[in-house]
């Protein structure tokens, strides 16, 4: 039978994803409709420094402090948190690297940077899931 | 030889080069799968995971799992950049995955043996659950840090050349 609790980690990463993602998108649709300009924005357009890795690494954190909260054995903690921990700072480096391209005179390809932060901030989405819902089977566990 | 010809045989003899991103796809399908059979099958996923561990199949199906995986993804981000795959990659995507999955069953052994010296109620839940988190980070680790070194080392490379 499905262990439907363990989706809860949606509205957790949820919390994120809002303020994050959906926020600065509604802001946009709100200045073009304040200065009547025909502008459309997509995701892909207001994202294309790699600013994605920025919101992962802020994702990584959480999960990190999570498992430094839990009662997963120092070793398991230790690992799970270098593996975030590696995946974040991997996808903040998209930004900073696409950052640093554009203001320096190396070539940016904008869709390089989307493409090279969506595909990290997809993985330490899915890391976090994952390891969101090992960390509610062990509360469950180590709470009996 | 004519510069066609040139630039045609440059174009072949091209090493294939790794980015990250490319890796990072595979890994969120895996984690997704992963996530998805713990929560579908919350009981027969992990009591199946736990028996192979048991019977000491756990390591070896995961290191060849892990190979599978590398090769695959190493081979598709080679077709899709109309490139060579390149000695130094092929020979970290040889032997890393094995490395990393057999350092990590020592750390498992450890983590394991820690937990059963504890004084706590449900013990044999706690280790099921160690195995669990070991494994799913094992699988990640397998394909994420060969992927990072052999990036690690084309920039290290294009760096000092």
């Amino acid at each position: 039978m499905p262990d439907w609790t363990s989706l809860k980690w949606l509205g957790w990463i949820g919390l994120y994803l809002i303020p994050v993602v959906f926020l600065p998108w509604a802001l946009s649709r709100a200045w073009v409709h304040q200065h009547g300009s025909d502008l459309h924005l997509r995701p892909k357009q207001l994202f294309q420094r790699g600013e994605l890795g920025l919101l992962s690494l802020i994702l990584t954190s959480s999960v990190i402090w999570n498992l430094l909260q839990s009662q997963f054995m120092p070793h398991t903690v230790a690992l799970g948190s270098v593996l975030m921990a590696l995946g974040g700072i991997m996808a903040a480096s998209t930004w900073v690297e696409a950052y640093c391209r554009e203001s320096s005179t190396k070539a940016w390809n904008p869709a390089r940077a989307w493409r090279d932060s969506r595909n990290l901030a997809l993985m330490v989405f899915s890391m976090a899931a994952v390891m969101e819902i090992l960390l509610d089977r062990f509360a469950k566990v180590a709470g009996q | 030889m004519s510069a066609p010809a040139v630039a045609r045989s440059k174009v072949h003899e091209r090493i294939v080069v790794v980015r990250l991103a490319d890796a990072a796809e595979a890994m969120a399908a895996l984690s997704l799968v992963f996530g998805l059979l713990l929560v579908f099958f919350p009981v027969s996923f992990p009591k199946m995971i736990v028996n192979s561990w048991e019977h000491g199949q756990l390591m070896p199906v995961m290191m060849a799992l892990a190979l599978l995986l590398d090769t695959c993804l190493y081979l598709r981000i080679a077709i899709m950049r109309s490139a060579k795959p390149g000695v130094v990659a092929a020979a970290c995507l040889g032997s890393l995955p094995l490395l990393v999955v057999g350092g990590l069953s020592l750390l498992l052994q450890s983590a394991v043996s820690h937990t059963l010296a504890l004084d706590m109620p449900n013990l044999q839940l706690r280790v099921g659950e160690e195995i669990l988190a070991h494994t799913y980070l094992g699988l990640i680790s397998a394909v994420f840090l060969p992927f990072l070194v052999i990036r690690l080392l084309q920039q290290f490379k294009a760096t000092n050349s």
